[in-house]
């Protein structure tokens, strides 16, 4: 059976004309959407993770001794254990503070658990059960119940060296022994590697171990505001009636890390524009000196009853196979780039979000609508010259 | 009535601050079913005048009408199907296109014609095996243009230039590089064509021997037509 030759049969035909010129279009292009693949899946945890984080923090103020900002920041944003500790007794002035709605305290504890070297540093994060609302709607399932005294909570991470027999599942915390109930989700937060126990416990390990903390001392407050209150105002109020303390807004948690993020994403966005202005000029460069070399074989084909509409088919068909070929080498490309780095990159590698199929293909058709279409603008002028020559003229061309 | 009509034709190109004037006031009645030759010199507006009747190209000035439809009413789409229709081009120089095999390039006009009247492909393929076969060519089906000699090329683009069904073929010096008896040969399809099938031929060409075989000899002198 004899198939149909077609426009598209002969664009492709036109494409193994120069291979290695074609070849060099397709790896420019597949540089481009893989360095955009790779941009785009970089910002979009980054900043999902921070975003979850913040939300499920569940409080609107973070209130800490003074000084301790940057400290309660490394715990809750990056994976760094830190201890620093106020008075108790804050907890009532902060009461007091018009706005206030809930508040919730908690005292770290640091202790070296781990097994071998490859376990890190981890937090004992002691939380009051009657006040909490930041703990618990982090757990993986619910407990059902309050811990007793010698029962724990562990982060993600601490379940998984559990799970490897890194961590006893029954252990020993500043000499007493713990036996694990629950398991929280993972927050990329120094809560993953963290061990949750009832503040109940503090009394026996001040006295078991030679943990440096009194028992009226706390770490951190966590507040909601009433409805309607300005953030804003009741933090300002804080500090200026309770000299001690330091707050925090919840949007301004990861507000450092995020800046220094930002710096790297200009540093991404930069060398996006550059490699777009590079391909866009190398596809123009192209598809322009393709042009000029078919002139005439264009003008034949116009004299033979080729319309305008079938030199811009041929064309486009062509660009648009050599725009998806590079796109889609460049998606698996920047995706490849993107997942491998996750592994090595420290500050991907805590994220607590990773991107979910939804969010790889949304980037993937962003890559891929990028691709082609920087193909389809390169070779809008030297096409739009090429449709409009005279047919006798083009004929002429040599 | 007839096939086509030039009124008062007038073609120039600017070149620089110069106007050049390939045609000059030529009108012609061509009926249909005509055989015509145009001699002259090179650069007497032979070419131009073929362009101008096969709508590559228009008129400065005057009207050339096909079946009495103004070729300058068309736009650029009506003209193109104008060509795809009504016209087959032999051209005066290699004209197939080097990445497709003889029968692609002879398939090559046929894309273009709106798909309601196309043939099916087992048709049009028979049809351009059956051309190659007429020009002596029919076992070079599968070959590439370049793995043919010029003359070979010649008789290819001699073939295609009939697969639409043309009414009018437009020959621009066809048997250029071909053998004398090849050329004759050419010359007896053609005829053949002319007469079996009623396609009208303006064919140009420097050969006052093979112009002599036409039923009109016309001479281009300086853009000027004169009957001879």
């Amino acid at each position: 059976m004899s198939e149909r030759f077609t426009l598209s049969s002969l664009a492709i035909r036109n494409l193994r004309r120069r291979p290695l010129r074609t070849a060099i279009l397709v790896a420019a292009l597949t540089l481009m959407v893989a360095s955009l693949i790779f941009a785009l899946s970089f910002v979009t945890r980054v900043n999902a993770s921070i975003q979850l984080t913040s939300e499920r923090l569940g409080a609107d103020l973070l209130i800490v001794p003074t000084g301790a900002r940057g400290a309660a920041e490394d715990i809750l944003v990056e994976s760094h254990a830190r201890s620093f500790y106020m008075d108790k007794s804050i907890i009532e002035r902060v009461r007091k503070v018009a706005g206030i709605d809930k508040l919730s305290h908690q005292t770290y504890l640091i202790s070296l658990i781990g097994m071998c070297c490859s376990v890190p540093e981890s937090m004992i994060v002691a939380f009051n059960q009657e006040t909490d609302f930041v703990v618990k709607p982090w757990l993986k399932n619910k407990l059902g119940r309050n811990l007793q005294k010698g029962e724990a909570i562990v982060g993600e991470e601490s379940a998984f060296n559990i799970s490897l027999g890194l961590v006893e599942t029954e252990t020993q915390l500043f000499g007493n022994p713990f036996k694990m109930v629950g398991v929280l989700d993972k927050t990329g937060s120094g809560l993953d590697t963290a061990i949750f126990i009832s503040d109940e416990n503090i009394e026996d390990i001040i006295k078991n171990s030679d943990a440096k903390i009194k028992a009226d001392q706390i770490s951190v407050i966590f507040a909601k505001i009433k409805k309607g209150a300005d953030a804003y105002k009741v933090m300002s109020e804080i500090e200026n009636n309770i000299v001690e303390v330091d707050v925090v807004m919840r949007k301004d948690i990861g507000k450092s890390l995020l800046s220094a993020l930002s710096d790297i994403r200009k540093i991404f966005y930069f060398t996006m524009i550059l490699s777009t202005i590079l391909s866009l000029f190398l596809v123009w460069a192209i598809f322009t000196a393709i042009a000029n070399e078919r002139i005439r074989e264009v003008g034949i084909m116009r004299a033979l009853g080729a319309k305008e509409g079938h030199v811009v088919k041929l064309f486009l068909f062509e660009v648009l196979v050599l725009g998806a070929i590079g796109s889609i080498a460049g998606i698996i490309a920047g995706t490849s780039v993107s997942v491998l780095l996750a592994k090595n990159f420290s500050i991907l590698k805590d994220l607590p979000v990773d991107l979910g199929l939804m969010s790889r293909m949304i980037i993937a058709a962003a890559g891929l609508l990028f691709g082609t279409g920087i193909c389809i603008f390169g070779a809008l002028s030297p096409l739009q010259r090429l449709k409009k020559l005279e047919p006798l003229i083009a004929i002429k061309q040599e | 009535m007839s096939q086509i009509k030039l009124q008062n034709i007038t073609k120039t190109y600017k070149i620089g601050e110069e106007t050049l004037v390939a045609v000059q006031d030529v009108s012609l009645d061509i009926q249909s079913g005509d055989f015509i030759s145009i001699i002259g010199h090179s650069g007497s507006g032979k070419t131009t005048l073929l362009s101008l009747i096969g709508g590559i190209t228009t008129p400065t000035t005057g009207k050339i009408y096909f079946d009495d439809i103004d070729l300058s009413a068309m736009g650029s789409d009506g003209l193109s199907e104008y060509r795809s229709r009504k016209i087959g081009f032999m051209f005066q120089f290699a004209s197939l296109l080097p990445m497709l095999t003889i029968k692609e390039n002879l398939l090559l006009p046929t894309m273009f014609v709106p798909d309601p009247e196309r043939t099916t492909a087992l048709k049009l393929a028979d049809k351009a095996a059956e051309l190659l076969s007429l020009v002596g060519l029919g076992d070079k089906i599968n070959a590439f243009p370049n793995q043919l000699s010029g003359g070979q090329q010649r008789r290819v683009a001699i073939a295609r230039s009939f697969m639409n069904d043309p009414k009018l073929i437009l020959a621009d010096e066809p048997t250029g590089d071909l053998d004398e008896d090849t050329e004759q040969d050419m010359i007896n399809f053609f005829k053949s064509m002319n007469r079996t099938e009623g396609i009208t031929f303006v064919m140009v060409t420097h050969n006052s021997e093979l112009a002599s075989q036409t039923q009109r000899r016309l001479r281009m002198h300086q853009g000027s037509l004169q009957t001879l």
